[in-house]
């Protein structure tokens, strides 16, 4: 009994449940790709269409079979060395959207994505010129110059750090620095 | 109890390790210290697999992708037998959209490998009548899509 209940177990956990995840998003896929024909794997097994360099094949055919793309099919059955130009393109252009050029052709986007990052970047600058104006009083009077000054003058008066500091640069005798 | 315990687990496990059938366009073994493939193998794995009379069109764009996920430019051979297995499944589209998928792999070198490709792969294409991307005007954009917000 043991034995049998420990094999339950480890089957329930190992076991992926399939009918249950193929019953519900499958369906659900299948029913947006309409009347496109499934011809492949997708990447991620399902039946979808993306225009991906690294996975070039998409699972669906990009457009659904109309009765000229269905004449076309039949055409393509024969010599495609008969086929015009035009017909090979509708051909490519009724399996896939976009081509590899164009899906890979650069959109301008980093523009508009420096500019608005600059502009929202810049908006602290003005936060900041705002709390200036309307809100922090002035800057104390000890960091004028002269009162840094005479700071300084006090610090050598009191022999602040005299052996490797600031007074040991200071020459007491001739009342400069060193 | 507790052998046959241990022998039920060794099963389940074995069964769950073991695949139960092999994929022709997987190779045997994936661990480490195994038998490693030469290129020329590689190269003649995948003719083979593209060559089969029986393949089908879910096959041929298994394997492309397969070639496009990996780190190498596909071999001229294999491209050859690609085209030639898209026009036993009567998809013109997917042999164009292979050579570009081999043109994007060339990455920044494709100046130099992807004449080559072309060179090579020529007296099939002109078999087949199948045309080069370049021909098709599909090297530079031809069309915009039109954006989705505006629709």
């Amino acid at each position: 009994m043991a034995n049998f209940l420990l094999r339950r177990a480890l089957l329930d956990a190992v076991r992926v449940p399939v009918c249950s995840r193929a019953s519900s998003s499958s369906v659900g896929e299948l029913a947006k790709i309409g009347n496109r024909e499934w011809v492949g794997y997708g990447f991620n097994g399902q039946p979808n269409y993306v225009d991906r360099p690294d996975f070039p094949m998409p699972a669906v055919r990009f457009r659904a079979d109309t009765p000229d793309i269905k004449v076309l099919r039949e055409k393509e059955k024969g010599d495609w060395r008969k086929l015009t130009l035009e017909e090979k393109k509708a051909l490519y252009r009724a399996s896939f959207c976009q081509t590899f050029a164009e899906f890979q052709a650069p959109t301008g986007e980093w523009k508009g994505v420096l500019g608005w990052s600059l502009a929202v970047a810049s908006l602290a600058i003005w936060i900041y010129m705002g709390m200036k104006i309307f809100v922090y009083s002035p800057l104390p009077e000890s960091l004028s110059e002269e009162n840094q000054k005479a700071q300084l003058r006090r610090m050598l008066d009191l022999k602040v750090n005299p052996i490797d500091g600031l007074a040991s640069k200071w020459d007491y005798e001739n009342n400069r620095w060193k | 109890m507790l052998k046959s315990a241990s022998g039920a687990l060794v099963n389940v496990l074995r069964k769950s390790l073991v695949p139960a059938a092999r994929i022709s366009a997987v190779p045997l073994r994936r661990s480490h210290g195994g038998p490693v493939e030469s290129d020329e193998e590689f190269d003649c794995r995948y003719e083979q697999f593209f060559n089969r009379k029986d393949i089908d069109g879910w096959e041929i764009r298994k394997g492309m992708n397969d070639l496009c996920g990996m780190d190498l430019v596909p071999d001229p051979k294999i491209i050859k037998a690609a085209l030639h297995a898209c026009r036993r499944v009567n998809d013109y589209a997917l042999a164009v959209r292979f050579i570009e998928a081999c043109k994007d792999k060339c990455g920044n070198k494709v100046n130099e490998i992807y004449p080559y490709i072309i060179q090579e792969i020529k007296p099939t294409l002109s078999e087949l009548g199948i045309e080069t991307p370049e021909e098709l005007g599909y090297d530079k954009p031809e069309l915009a899509l039109e954006n989705v917000y505006d629709m």
